[in-house]
């Protein structure tokens, strides 16, 4: 808790992770296509922050390229990534490694295909140690069980020699923040981590995300299509589109006044227990297949298109918010309470 | 939406127990003991975890399992009881869209000729007029006739679950059970998908079953909803009641772990975090079957607790549902936590 009171009382305070320009491209020649375009923004050291976004708007590319984890020969990056001072783009592949798990580490969807059904969990969270500290079998497996302890498995001396098959989704997601905790990061990214399981356990796994955070204030960057998780995890959102960012802010601003259409339709098309059986209004239209248009990525499905919308759209600001649109002050977008 | 002279329900599910063999000698429970009906043109929502029999309980109401014992009626009639040829043609009335739009459809067949299957099965219209239907049920879902000649894989998700209601549709069914229909989809488009539902219930007066793990989905739709855990029906009532004034426990924890999309000063102040998960189905605990997830469990749950009618319409099965709201006394004991960060 202290790491987050800090980070925003002190803004001068150095930036943990520093996204300048980064842009995403798979395939190569005529049929290249671009995933993430011109994506700037920041997190400060014990943040919170969400990335939200629909299918294909290049939310998962972008945490893959914060690792250094897209497929090198089908894809190519530019832009800065600089990560705790050091330029990502700069470091070998064996200077990377180092830093993957020790410095940023990830968590995936699904729990069941990111663990190794051959080798025992405790043997994978000891691999991990193993790979980043010199310490004996012995340490490393007695740091094991406390890494699964500490993200709430009972009887974790006799979980360490259990396989990823005998465990519940739920737990397979505890192992996986245990393997991801183990080296203790600055920066965890959690894909969808709650997804694929129930409301009741996707509650305890946010707290335990949580309460793990502010203790080690460490960061954590969630990326998710689910609104309400984004309300309950985090202090500030970034909404993708498209492949673009298309707005900023802290959450609660956001969701009671967002400035961008789209994530003000995203809003409004979420189930309302107080409108039952009501028509919900969807947002029109699809994510277009190519991302190639000069202006507003969002134009055809908006509702508030003008000719201006056209003409390629810069970041804009308005108080502490910040949104693609060149509507920015003179739209009232209804947010999650209207 | 019924009027008050009592309507046959459509569905009538009596005291429904659905067990499978498992690995040594063990019976999974499914579905053990429900018992509700669904009237005609009314929407039932069932909400649980995985592993609650949410699924084998819809695919129960269908036939396309056979009861271990009870009875699932389709307007009086026992479709297990049936000649072959009758619960042949008796079962088109009573059909399933699935949670997976991809794997419902036949990646080899165009889009229309898997429209056409059913009604080729069933051979209820002449093979000239087949076509044609399966182009009007196409429009009907929201879908250019030009998709007919199309091929699952060159059309997104939405539109390929747009064609499974297409295809259940085709039959003209009474009944149709939506399992997690939108589970797959983006918030978006899931608004799309919900929307058609909502209008193709109003035009044909279709009964629905709405199985889904998102209860803001199942709230918006539904007339009734029942809660289900370990195979159990553990409460029920109208949905807008239901949602307002929960009275298992379960049901509280449910809805207070759903998270919301709100400003925190517009969020619930109070989550229950229930602690561990839902247990085996194979040896569920005895009496009541929540009590070893219960912050509220005392001496008396070790008895199963039945389902009555605690409010107007509102059933639910626990010694304690008198109690209106969240038990005060009893927050020691319970993994309470403040709203968010």
């Amino acid at each position: 808790m202290a790491g987050l009171l800090n980070a925003s009382a002190e803004p001068a305070e150095r930036l943990l992770l520093d996204v300048r320009g980064l842009s995403i491209y798979f395939g190569h020649g005529p049929g290249e296509v671009c995933a993430a375009s011109d994506l700037s923004f920041s997190i400060q050291p014990g943040e919170l922050v969400g990335i939200v976004g629909e299918s294909g708007c290049g939310k998962s590319a972008t945490a893959l390229s914060l690792l250094r984890l897209l497929p090198e020969g089908s894809s190519r990056t530019t832009g800065k990534i600089i990560l705790d001072g050091i330029d990502l783009a700069a470091l070998s592949e064996s200077e990377m490694q180092k830093l993957r798990g020790r410095h940023i580490a990830m968590i995936f969807q699904e729990p069941m295909s990111a663990l190794d059904p051959v080798f025992t969990v405790g043997h994978q969270i000891s691999e991990t140690i193993r790979a980043h500290f010199n310490v004996s079998r012995k340490e490393a497996r007695e740091r094991a069980i406390e890494a699964l302890e500490a993200v709430g498995i009972a009887a974790p001396r006799q979980r360490y020699d259990e396989y990823s098959t005998q465990l519940s989704g739920g737990m397979r997601q505890r192992v996986l923040i245990a393997i991801a905790l183990s080296c203790e990061p600055k920066l965890l990214i959690a894909d969808e981590p709650t997804t694929a399981l129930d409301v009741t356990v996707q509650a305890q796994i946010i707290d335990l995300l949580l309460d793990i955070a502010s203790k080690r204030s460490m960061a954590l960057m969630f990326i998710t299509h689910d609104l309400g998780v984004v309300a309950e995890a985090c202090t500030r959102v970034l909404t993708m589109y498209a492949g673009q960012l298309v707005e900023e802010g802290k959450v609660d601003t956001v969701l009671a006044r967002p400035r961008h259409p789209y994530t003000s339709g995203l809003l409004r098309s979420l189930p309302r227990l107080s409108q039952p059986k009501s028509k919900l209004p969807a947002i029109p239209g699809r994510v277009p297949r190519v991302f190639d248009q000069t202006g507003c990525r969002f134009e055809e499905r908006c509702t508030f298109r003008i000719d201006e919308c056209a003409r390629p759209q810069p970041i804009r600001a308005i108080d502490d918010q910040k949104a693609r649109c060149c509507r920015i002050h003179d739209l009232h977008l209804s947010g999650a309470m209207s | 939406m019924t009027d008050v002279h009592e309507t046959q329900p459509l569905i009538d599910v009596q005291n429904l127990h659905v067990h499978f063999p498992a690995a040594h000698r063990g019976i999974v429970k499914a579905v053990d003991g429900v018992t509700l009906r669904v009237k005609p043109g009314q929407t039932l929502g069932i909400i649980g975890e995985s592993g609650s029999g949410k699924s084998t309980l819809g695919r129960a109401l269908v036939g396309l399992v056979r009861p271990t014992s009870g009875h699932v009626l389709h307007q009086g009639v026992d479709p297990f009881a049936m000649r072959r040829g009758e619960f042949a043609s008796h079962r088109r009335d009573y059909v399933t869209v699935f949670q997976d739009p991809n794997s419902a459809l036949n990646p080899r067949m165009t889009i229309g000729a898997s429209i056409r299957e059913p009604l080729d099965i069933a051979g209820l219209l002449p093979r000239s007029q087949r076509d044609e239907r399966a182009l009007e049920l196409l429009e009907r879902v929201g879908l250019n006739r030009d998709y007919a000649s199309r091929y699952p894989h060159e059309v997104s998700g939405g539109q390929k679950q747009r064609v499974n209601i297409a295809r259940a549709l085709a039959s003209n069914p009474k009944l149709i059970v939506c399992d997690e229909v939108v589970a797959a989809l983006d918030v978006s488009i899931q608004a799309d998908i919900l929307n058609l539902f909502l209008d193709l219930q109003r035009a044909f007066n279709l009964t629905y079953v709405f199985i889904s793990h998102d209860l803001g989905v199942v709230s918006h739709v539904s007339d009734q909803i029942g809660v289900m855990y370990l195979g159990k029906l553990i409460e029920c009532g109208p949905a807008e009641q239901l949602m307002r004034d929960p009275r298992h426990p379960y049901t509280q924890a449910l809805l207070s772990a759903e998270p919301c999309a709100m400003p925190v000063a517009f969020r619930k102040k109070k989550r229950i975090i229930l602690k561990g998960e839902i247990p085996s189905p194979m040896n569920p605990p005895k009496g009541c079957r929540f009590r070893t997830r219960c912050w509220m469990a005392r001496d008396v749950c070790s008895t199963e607790p039945l389902l009555r009618e605690i409010a107007p319409g509102q059933q639910a099965a626990c010694h304690f549902a008198d109690t209106t709201g969240l038990p005060v006394g009893a927050v020691e004991t319970a993994a309470y936590v403040g709203a968010g960060a």
